[in-house]
């Protein structure tokens, strides 16, 4: 009997070895391909259930949190402020992943980016086998009450605000219609989160590519402050050049000639075609200009570059390369006042008011300010960076009185953005769209001395009613903006001040 | 008598190592799973060590010389899957440590109730009715309720309970002694077919029913991970009492029949048999516990993703069938060998305790005893990996589960009972005795 129950107790081992050996096979040697297994969601999920931290808004409001839950996902990602920040925060979904700042800080959030040390303390021993207290908050530099403000005075038009500070590029509002509620697909109903999603795709304006820094529209007359500057920064000669008055612009190479808008008839000097932004004397100091120098003008304030921002997928505007209007001279004209093929973004006209705030100097874009730990300590803060010279510091005087004058000149375009007790310079733009509607555009900054506050205003297909639409339709929205930031309050001053 | 001693102080010093690795093991969850330690660590470690010194309490006093490393090895692997159970569900943790209490209890009365292993024997019949009675009992309507396509419960008010699990072990008594009053018998042939000298059927026949009818309610419950354990420990007595190795061929050839039946008789195996076969082919389907528990492996490497640490909450049957599979994904191949070592060495003790017994009885039961807890392991854990096809047993003393825990600490029992008494010098006042019971010493 003994002998038989030696054997079972080695058959046993046997058994047991041939256990041992089938988890070696799962756990090493199979295991990669188990893991790279496609319906293996494991390691998606496993990223996705990292606890992240909030993002908060520069006046304190939570935009994004997460939130426990008993499901396989752990946390659920809730953005408590619906669509008004879905442009910055973006969205943080298990089956479409991530845009916005949930993206472009997605390692910042959970904690993942600080690098791997060993723990030299008992903390650090365990966070090492909890792995979990990593996450990190950000706060941003995008203001709540700025952001409402925007979103109240598009009133739900189709439309966008972008306003940054000129001193440190730090975002401070950028609100676009169309846009959508991120909770309906960072949802865990997975059934659920698709129907809405795709019920959003249908959505006309395309509500995933937010209007601030993913759509390009024509800039219409805003465009002509880069023309100005370029007369300063490289034919100065042109400032003086008294232009003729005329309702149309012959133009070489073809019988077409560039009509002012609405039959109106202007000329004159520098100044005077700035304030009332006159098409026919921008078309020949284009001309004038030569391609080279405007396109390489339009290169220095940000054109055909992909703005540094701190978002993912940001367009870059666009002004055609010289080479392209050897044989198109009418299109220099065109391009001059901001037609034919160039195209801007929100976020690239108000970066162009910044530059001309700030002394020409055109700084980063960034809507972080600043990186908390979970025990709200802060662990890094943004610090402001010069993006590019965009043009000189006696340009940008210049440009700032031309600025003014379109404000406060009886005759300039942008009367409607006038604040009492605060300098606004500013430019209209009436963009043609070639379907017999309208861009309408503001670029604004203020107060002159010291500017804190550039904005970017742009509603955009308008019926074409009358001819200064720019300064009819969105410089009210402007004005709204700058007001709100610059009475007490909306301002925090550590954005609101130069560092 | 002086050994007693010296194997109880071990037995308590290995309490004292479990009781520090389990707490150890539930403070790491806690962090693993919260961040923190877990609010109950004190009474958890209170608790544990209280139950592992009941026994062993009752062990100095019912068992003083059996062998120590039986029950502190059970109560590693109990607490190991308390640790996972509370990681997983704290509402089904709260019932596991009950059922923990009442499976003390229960070890700690089957030590003061058997007070020798022998008198077992005497009771084979008893044990018989009692073991088929249990077995038939979920089948009888109005008790008897399906589980996942599976009649192994009885519920008596909230209370369920798996009546197998017990029946198991009242099935080895009665075969144990059964076989080794035929043991003679039934290794001889002695009645001539022909040409051939062949067993008298007599002698085998009150076994073959009583094997052929617990086999019949098995499958009639769908429960063929017991089925299995069931056949091959009846087989395996049958070879180690006759020493005759015709009988393993029997048993393959049976159970290659019963196979064959099963898959072609009950839906149930045959789904069980695909899943494991190709398990992608109905991945979100009937392949899906297996799928998912070999992703939870595979993701588990060669240390493990930490206690408390994975994300276990796409795993079916975490707490039960699988949780061999959290336990080898939160541990690793490291923790999961180490799990393995710790049943290995508890069937390898058994075994020794078999080989040791003077008498046959006893021998044979604590042979079968081991041989359950073994293989038991063995189908589940072969299940979970894809070894063999997965069929719903329970991992011993880890998986969530009352009957289980309550049957194991009783085997445990009479396993430590047996060494006990083998150990035991025997007073010269018994060796008439000796003479008086025949050849089995012999």
């Amino acid at each position: 009997m003994n002998r038989q129950i030696r054997l079972l107790g080695l058959g046993i081992m046997v058994l047991f070895v041939a256990l041992f050996i089938q988890l070696n096979y799962l756990q090493i040697v199979h295991a990669k391909a188990l893991e790279a297994n496609p319906l293996n969601s494991r390691a998606v999920v496993q990223e996705y259930t990292a606890k992240r931290g909030d993002i908060v808004s520069a006046d304190g409001i939570t935009l994004a949190a997460s939130v426990p839950t008993a499901d396989q996902f752990k946390y659920l990602r809730e953005y408590p402020t619906g669509a008004l920040f879905e442009q910055v925060t973006g969205y943080f979904s298990f089956i479409y992943g991530s845009d916005g700042a949930e993206r472009s800080y997605d390692k910042v959030l959970t904690g993942s980016q600080s690098p791997f040390k060993l723990p030299t303390s008992l903390s650090g021993l365990r966070n090492l086998l909890t792995n979990r207290d990593q996450s990190q908050s950000i706060i941003l530099t995008v203001v709540d009450k700025l952001q409402t403000v925007a979103e109240q005075q598009l009133a739900g038009r189709t439309g966008t605000v972008v306003a940054l500070n000129p001193q440190t590029g730090a975002i401070l509002a950028m609100y676009s219609n169309p846009t959508f509620d991120p909770n309906l697909i960072s949802g865990h109903d997975l059934t659920k989160v698709q129907a809405n999603y795709k019920a959003l795709t249908r959505i006309p304006g395309g509500v995933f590519a937010p209007g601030g820094y993913e759509q390009r529209w024509f800039p219409g007359s805003t465009f002509k402050v880069i023309t100005a500057s370029a007369v300063y920064d490289r034919q100065p000669a042109l400032a003086a050049k008294t232009y003729p008055t005329l309702g149309a612009l012959a133009l070489p190479d073809t019988i077409n000639r560039l009509h002012n808008f609405g039959g109106e008839v202007c000329g004159g000097q520098l100044p005077e075609l700035f304030t009332v932004s006159c098409d026919t004397g921008f078309g020949q100091i284009g001309l004038d200009l030569g391609a080279s120098a405007l396109a390489s003008e339009a290169g220095s304030f940000g054109f055909d570059q992909t703005p540094p921002i701190d978002l993912p997928f940001a367009v870059q505007s666009s002004f055609p390369s010289a080479s392209s209007f050897t044989q198109d001279l009418p299109g220099l004209a065109y391009s001059a006042i901001g037609q034919q093929d160039v195209q801007a973004t929100p976020l690239e006209m108000a970066m162009v008011a910044g530059a001309i705030a700030d002394g020409g100097k055109m700084m980063t874009p960034h809507i972080l300010d600043r990186v908390t730990n979970s025990q709200n300590q802060v662990v890094s803060t943004y610090q402001p960076k010069v993006w590019q010279q965009a043009t000189s510091p006696a340009t940008a005087a210049q440009m700032t009185t031309l600025m003014l004058s379109v404000v406060n000149s009886p005759q300039g375009t942008g009367v409607l953005a006038r604040i009492p007790g605060v300098a606004v310079a500013a430019k209209t733009g009436t963009a043609q769209t070639g379907t017999g509607k309208i861009d309408a555009w503001f670029i604004a900054f203020a107060p002159a001395v010291d500017p804190t506050i550039a904005v970017a205003v742009l509603l955009p297909n308008q019926p074409s009613q009358d001819e200064y639409q720019g300064g009819t339709l969105s410089a009210p929205i402007a004005k709204a903006v700058i007001q709100a930031y610059l009475s007490s309050g909306a301002a925090p001053a550590h954005l609101a001040a130069a560092p | 008598m002086t050994r007693a001693p010296a194997r109880r102080r071990t037995e308590l010093g290995l309490i004292f190592l479990v009781v520090i690795l389990t707490g150890g093991l539930y403070a790491l969850a806690g962090f693993g799973k919260a961040g923190d330690l877990p609010a109950d660590m004190g009474p958890f470690l209170g608790i544990i060590f209280a139950l592992l010194l009941v026994g062993h309490v009752a062990m100095r006093r019912l068992a003083p010389n059996a062998d120590p490393i039986l029950l502190p090895t059970a109560g590693l692997l109990n607490g190991i899957g308390y640790v996972f159970i509370a990681r997983l569900s704290t509402h089904e943790a709260r019932l596991q440590a009950v059922w923990t209490a009442v499976g003390m209890a229960a070890f700690v009365a089957t030590l003061a109730l058997v007070r020798r292993a022998r008198d077992l024997e005497r009771y084979r019949y008893t044990f018989a009715f009692l073991g088929i009675g249990l077995l038939l009992l979920p089948l009888v309507p109005g008790v008897g309720e399906n589980i996942n396509g599976a009649r192994l419960w009885v519920h008596l008010g909230s209370l369920n309970f798996q009546p197998g699990e017990i029946a198991k072990l009242a099935l080895a008594v009665f075969f144990s002694s059964a076989l080794v009053e035929r043991a003679d018998l039934l290794s001889k042939a002695t009645r001539r077919v022909g040409r051939f000298l062949v067993l008298d059927p007599r002698y085998l026949a009150p076994i073959l029913a009583a094997w052929g009818l617990s086999l019949v309610i098995f499958l009639a419950e769908n429960d063929l991970g017991s089925s299995f354990l069931f056949f091959a420990l009846f087989i395996g007595l049958l070879w180690v009492s006759t020493g005759r190795t015709y009988y393993l061929g029997l048993g393959a050839g049976l159970f290659a029949i019963g196979s064959y039946l099963a898959l072609n008789v009950i839906g149930h195996a045959q789904s069980r048999v695909q899943a494991w076969l190709n398990p992608w082919a109905h991945p979100s389907t009937s392949g899906y516990q297996i799928i998912q528990g070999e992703f939870a492996i595979a993701a588990g490497g060669l240390f493990g993703e930490g206690p408390g640490q994975s994300n276990a909450s796409h795993i079916p049957e975490a707490s039960t069938d699988l949780i061999f599979a959290v336990i080898a994904d939160e541990l690793g191949l490291m923790g999961a060998a180490a799990m393995l070592f710790a049943y290995l060495l508890m069937v390898g003790t058994g075994l020794r305790i078999a080989v040791r017994c003077e008498r046959q009885f006893e021998k044979l039961l604590a042979t079968g005893l081991s041989l359950i807890l073994g293989v038991q392991t063995f189908v589940i854990v072969g299940g979970v990996t894809r070894l063999i096809p997965l069929t719903g047993v329970t991992l011993p003393f880890v998986s969530y589960g009352g009957s289980s825990l309550v049957a194991n600490y009783i085997l445990l029992a009479v396993l430590l009972r047996i060494s006990h008494d083998t150990e035991t010098p025997r007073p010269t006042d018994q060796i008439p005795e000796l003479y008086g019971t025949g050849a089995a010493s012999l």
